[in-house]
């Protein structure tokens, strides 16, 4: 499989069927339906329907629910002026009587943010939080587009190839027609090659924005690079950073996660016990935020020893944090002396 | 996306558990055992956060099963060990040099323009690119769709990087400790040989 899309490998394992129930399962509620939708033989399912010479396939999304629900999904979440066409009406009347027992509503409200705030009908930014969630955004709206876009090249016979905003639809929606080039229209290869394109588009900016310095670099290929490079990297530094763990005293590294995980419980308010020191070489470990970065980025460990100086609030916030002050500042003694000992001190 | 502090917490828990399964083979002495213990357990806890969602963390499950069967049994509780570990994983993708082959064999009658050349080659550094970036990934090669690839890969950064956070702070706080307490010793020594 490459990224230029080819797309002969699927076309002959499509059939309509397929799609149908690729489409079924679509309508089922929970996450599951979006991941249903990333597998191969799903994502399959959608260039299958395309396909299919258009007025057949516009039957089948008629007759299926399913995606109809997910095409009225973005419409009625959007400020959606429906056009007179009745098989959009029919679908929005499906879509509000769906979507109060879909049970994706947190998904649905995320996209809701995720189209109201985009304008462009290019990409989607994914302002939810886990990647999971934005994936199966991206993946639903991307299925929406295809059921969309067959409907719409039946009508339209545009000498351009280029993406636009169907016109019927509201301008808001972060929508993607391509219309076929005049006798092009019924090459569905195209198409949906075109399709899996801005898919693999769509991704490929989140990467770019996940990787540092992706941002700046044109072309595909180079963005791989930048990416497998980062992986690597990431990769080695976790071995580097257990390989300096394993070389350090051994009992710290054990017993240090046994006095973690004992005193994670009681310090879960992120109030700060008081608690007198005891030894004169006690091991401090953080687990706030702020001292995950600051750790590294501020004063050597060293300066952390002046233990009535000691005051995590000081030490400023690098990162963004939703829950900066919930965590407990774990503080814990553990010496080469007494090894299972633990010593509690803020 | 960034790790959030969730994730960290739940991987450090995680990897704590992995740890103290090792804890009675604390006398494996040796430091490339501790180092593999403790990469092991990390991983497995970096995987297991995804609890057998996405293909990568399936992989790398299976993938550390093969070195220690009996960790991953552990860390993972339950029936999800079991299927994670016992299924077959997903037939490999078929060798890229014989479909190359035979595509060049089909393609040989077509005429080609300058710019279709151009935008051939694009597409084949492209390929290769994506070929090194399933090599990387856990389980790249079973993934057939790009589209899967990306988002795989998407989730594995994200991952790592909160692996990384983790286990940075906790050496960084090890390595203080051990700097400190060498000092320590020394001032005793030092101490006790002058009195």
């Amino acid at each position: 499989m490459d990224l230029s899309g080819r797309f002969g490998a699927r076309s002959g394992d499509g059939v309509p069927f397929r799609e149908a129930a690729a489409l079924e399962s679509l309508h089922i509620g929970g996450g599951e339906e979006f991941r249903q939708m990333v597998p191969p033989e799903n994502a399959g399912g959608f260039t299958a329907l395309l396909e299919l010479p258009p007025t057949q396939a516009v039957e089948l999304l008629h007759s299926s629910s399913s995606s109809a629900s997910q095409a009225t999904t973005l419409h009625s979440l959007g400020t959606l002026s429906f056009p007179s066409n009745p098989l959009l009406m029919e679908r929005a009347s499906r879509f509000s009587v769906i979507a109060t027992d879909n049970q994706q509503n947190g998904n649905v409200s995320g996209e809701t943010t995720t189209t109201s705030s985009v304008p462009s009908n290019e990409h989607i930014k994914t302002e939810p939080a886990e990647t999971e969630t934005c994936d199966q955004a991206a993946v639903e709206k991307q299925s929406n587009r295809c059921g969309k876009r067959k409907e719409l090249d039946k009508k339209v016979k545009s000498s351009t190839k280029k993406k636009n905003k169907s016109s019927e639809e509201n301008e808001k929606l972060p929508y993607v027609h391509v219309r076929a080039r005049r006798g092009q229209a019924t090459d569905s290869h195209s198409l949906a090659e075109r399709a899996r394109r801005e898919k693999i588009n769509a991704r490929m900016k989140l990467l770019q924005e996940l990787v540092p310095g992706c941002d700046k670099i044109q072309g595909t290929a180079l963005v791989l690079d930048e990416i497998i490079n980062h992986v690597q990297s990431l990769q080695r530094q976790v071995e580097m950073l257990s390989m300096r763990l394993a070389s350090v005293n051994p009992r710290i590294d054990f017993n240090l996660d046994t006095i973690l995980a004992s005193e994670n419980g009681s310090l879960m308010d992120g109030s700060f016990n008081g608690a007198t020191m005891q030894l004169a070489w006690p091991l401090q470990v953080m687990e706030t935020e702020q001292s995950y970065h600051h750790r590294q980025l501020q004063q050597p460990p060293s300066q952390q020893w002046p233990f009535d100086g000691l005051n995590q609030p000081v030490w400023g916030r690098e990162e963004n944090q939703d829950h900066g002050n919930d965590h407990n500042n774990l503080m814990v003694g553990s010496t080469s002396l007494h090894p299972n000992q633990v010593k509690m001190e803020l | 996306m960034q790790p959030t502090s969730s994730m960290k917490e739940e991987f450090l828990k995680k990897w704590q558990m992995g740890l103290q399964i090792y804890r009675p083979l604390i006398d494996n002495t040796s430091v490339s055992e501790r180092r593999k213990a403790i990469k092991l357990s990390a991983d497995v806890a970096m995987a297991s956060l995804r609890k057998g969602t996405t293909c990568w963390s399936r992989a790398l499950i299976q993938k550390t099963a093969t070195e220690d069967n009996f960790l991953v049994r552990q860390m993972l509780s339950g029936i999800k060990a079991e299927t994670l570990i016992n299924k077959k994983l997903p037939k490999v993708m078929c060798h890229r040099k014989i479909v190359r082959r035979s595509k060049m064999i089909l393609r040989r009658r077509q005429s080609r323009s300058a710019i279709e050349e151009v935008a051939a080659k694009a597409r084949k550094l492209v390929k290769k690119k994506t070929q090194g970036l399933r090599n990387v990934v856990p389980g790249g090669e079973f993934m057939s769709n790009d589209v899967l690839l990306i988002q795989e890969t998407l989730d594995y950064i994200v991952s790592l990087q909160t692996q990384v956070n983790v286990m940075r702070s906790i050496v960084d706080a090890a390595e203080a400790g051990s700097e400190r307490t060498a000092y320590y010793l020394g001032k005793l020594k030092f101490a006790i040989e002058d009195g």
